[in-house]
């Protein structure tokens, strides 16, 4: 066979496929890749004889592309409950295969990652790295300076990534499923945009099938399994909860653009070898650790304390609880729930010159970002969303809290009590902030029987004034969220 | 703040004697090229890598010193004279105690060493005082390949376990050797799959390679 030769696959539906053949293949730890004509989708082969012609290998990823796929909906063979819509939101966000090759011999057919999963030719001033895939951590560590600040997103764009991604996780989950390998390899991220596109999808632990022989990735295996590693008794294995170490990681690299166990702590002084095995295993210590700071940098500066304080309290139990009691971390689910809280009450820095653009207003009284240091001098609007508890009218207890800023948009979620923002809200824009002659004004872009603080109707197209203690309704109809502002008056 | 990352030392051992000349060295430049952009595309290798470039051929000398990839520049190659292996395994041994940076109970130390040899022809000074040399330091895996006719599987297995044998010279299987050795290195920048002092386990070999037992 020679490159650039077109073969054909015939898959287990009986189709076929063509793809080209490449000498130099690109080959990772189990498989290697060819792709279509078209460059559409991925044909992927195992790069062990043994692993293709397992029968329990084969087994799993069959029910991987069926009966598990949240990329495909439930009336066209895709998992239980899967709409076309949630299919097609999932689609943008996992690599998922799509087929089985069944000759030559066993492999799997997956989409290509979208477009903008890969640089194009003005992404680096110093690297040629056109039509490489965005890995995650191109953006998250030293390699970072070599990209065009056009590539490189700021705090809000990143924060975005890490709501999308823990939301992918989240799905996977629901379904009892884990990836085993989530690392900065398999999640490419475009902080462009705030997107995230999970990879490397046959490796996943399905219930009740034989489990995947992952390796794993340096920095991202749960300290448990490295421990374990290597030891026939008591190894542990790729699992939710392993996968809910390695997603910490990655969104505290988002966040920080450091590895939350990597630190100035020596270990052992034997080798390197040695060192960074019980650095990110056994002996593993979260560089913010409040209780023991052996591995902390001296110059740490941004920390955990300068995000919301239901994400610092998560990350303590990620990196400081649950780093060697694997049930206390903290699950997909709560990381997107805290992420998304941390995101409304995102606000822009003031600062021109600030390379993060955007920060986290942990303290209404105290509202400084916290990379520049630079201060906010407007009022801090905050609007307290409550919803009436249910069977007891007139109770009211608060559901969401937002920061507002001028042009920030809202949705749903913002007006009703039983919308969450996941991938089954809408994403309309119902309301927005507008700073209009000195005013704040709330204006009505949708919500349907807003009122204003006096009562009256609020139609589309009109706003209400954000007073301090003013009350009114974001909606009229059932489940409309009664929506409580709050001025704070900056002394500086 | 200061980052704590450690350095991949990667030493490449290239055969330059007589009869490397013509297309053999020209497709080794080219391999060499290849290998820094390809390493360069991946984040993790750009993070981690450095590369030496040591030459034997009547005699050996490390041409590049260990060298970050963003500012390594290719040597200029040239072939002619005899098969210097052993005193290459000496020059070896003396850049890994001199480059590679040592754990210490106050420093971070860098990996153990991938070494990649090359040659195509069977050495012609002593490879003993060089085996003896390299047994000295400390270097994760040594892969040696031997190309074409000449080269000597049983010479290349006295100094490592990993011996591949390509067939023949061409450009086309001397860019397969060094796509291989850029998924190696990226391979190993990224995986602990091994217990601390095992070695790393290394992408198979391209098709066409035969790996002597």
């Amino acid at each position: 066979m020679q490159s650039g030769e077109t073969l054909t696959a015939v898959l287990e539906s009986g189709d076929t496929i063509q793809y080209i053949y490449d000498a130099n293949a690109p080959r990772g730890g189990m498989k290697h890749t060819y792709f279509t004509p078209d460059k559409k989708f991925a044909v992927q082969f195992f790069n062990r004889q043994e692993d293709a012609l397992d029968p329990r290998l084969q087994d799993r990823i069959r029910t991987i592309v069926g009966i598990y796929n949240p990329t495909i909906a439930e009336e066209d063979g895709g998992a239980l409950g899967n709409t076309q819509k949630t299919a097609e939101y999932f689609r943008q966000r996992f690599c998922w295969p799509v087929a089985i090759v069944r000759q030559p011999e066993f492999g799997i057919v997956c989409p290509a990652y979208p477009d903008n999963f890969f640089f194009d030719a003005g992404a680096s001033a110093v690297l040629n790295l056109k039509g490489k895939d965005k890995k995650s951590n191109w953006f998250t560590g030293k390699n970072r300076k070599y990209l065009s600040p056009a590539e490189r997103g700021d705090f809000r764009t990143m924060l975005k990534t890490a709501i999308g991604l823990s939301r992918t996780i989240r799905r996977m989950h629901q379904a009892g499923l884990a990836h085993s390998d989530l690392s900065c390899n398999n999640v490419l991220i475009d902080p462009k945009t705030g997107s995230a596109v999970v990879i490397d999808i046959d490796s996943l632990v399905v219930p009740n099938k034989y489990p995947p022989e992952v390796v794993g990735t340096r920095g991202y295996i749960a300290p448990e399994v490295l421990a374990t590693m290597g030891s026939d008794r008591g190894r542990i294995l790729p699992s939710v909860l392993t996968d809910l170490h390695a997603l910490p990681v990655l969104i505290y690299e988002y966040l920080f653009f450091r590895h939350p166990l990597i630190g100035p702590k020596i270990y052992s002084a034997d080798s390197a070898e040695e060192d960074d095995f019980l650095a990110l295993g056994e002996k593993a210590t979260f560089i913010e650790d409040p209780n023991d700071t052996s591995n902390r940098p001296p110059d740490l500066d941004v920390t955990i304390g300068s995000l919301s304080k239901g994400l610092e309290r998560l990350f303590i139990r990620a990196f400081v609880d649950g780093l060697h009691d694997p049930a206390e971390r903290p699950t997909a689910m709560e990381w997107e729930t805290e992420l998304l809280k941390a995101w409304d009450r995102l606000y822009p820095c003031a600062n021109p010159q600030c390379e993060k653009r955007w920060f986290i207003v942990r303290d209404e009284n105290d509202p400084v970002c916290p990379f520049c240091k630079t201060r906010v001098r407007e009022k801090i609007i905050r609007l307290g969303l409550k919803s009436e508890m249910r069977g007891r009218h007139g109770v009211y207890r608060e559901k969401s809290d937002i920061i507002v800023y001028d042009r920030m948009p809202l949705f749903d979620w913002h007006i009703y009590s039983n919308v969450h923002n996941d991938e089954k809200a809408s994403p309309e824009m119902r309301a927005y902030i507008a700073q209009y002659k000195g005013m704040w004004l709330l204006v009505n872009h949708g919500a349907e029987g807003m009122t204003s603080p006096s009562g009256r109707l609020v139609p589309k197209g009109s706003a209400v004034e954000l007073k301090d203690a003013a009350l009114f309704r974001m909606s009229g109809k059932d489940n409309g969220l009664l929506c409580e502002v709050s001025v704070n008056q900056n002394k500086s | 703040m200061s980052d704590y990352i450690r350095r991949l030392p990667v030493y490449l051992l290239l055969d330059c004697s007589g009869s490397m000349a013509g297309e053999p060295i020209e497709a080794v430049k080219q391999g060499i090229k290849t290998l820094v952009s390809e390493l360069k595309g991946d984040p993790q290798a750009l993070e981690t890598a450095f590369l030496s470039i040591i030459t034997f051929d009547s005699s050996a000398r490390q041409l590049t010193p260990l060298t970050e990839l963003m500012v390594f520049k290719e040597p200029a190659l040239q072939a002619g004279g005899a098969t210097a292996l052993g005193g290459a395994l000496t020059v070896l041994a003396d850049c890994v105690k001199n480059e590679v940076r040592t754990s210490t109970a106050e420093q971070k130390g860098d990996w153990k060493p991938l070494v990649f040899i090359m040659t195509d022809g069977a050495p012609t000074d002593n490879l003993d005082d060089g085996i003896e040399a390299i047994k000295k330091v400390s270097v994760g895996n040594i892969i040696a390949c031997g190309a074409g006719a000449n080269a000597n599987a049983n010479v290349l297995k006295k100094i490592t376990n990993n011996v591949l044998m390509m067939n023949n010279l061409t450009a086309g299987d001397m860019a397969q050797f060094f796509a291989w050795v850029s998924s190696s290195v990226k391979a190993s920048s990224k995986s602990i799959d091994a217990k601390p002092g095992e070695a790393v386990q290394l992408p198979p070999p391209p098709q066409g390679f035969v790996i002597v037992p």
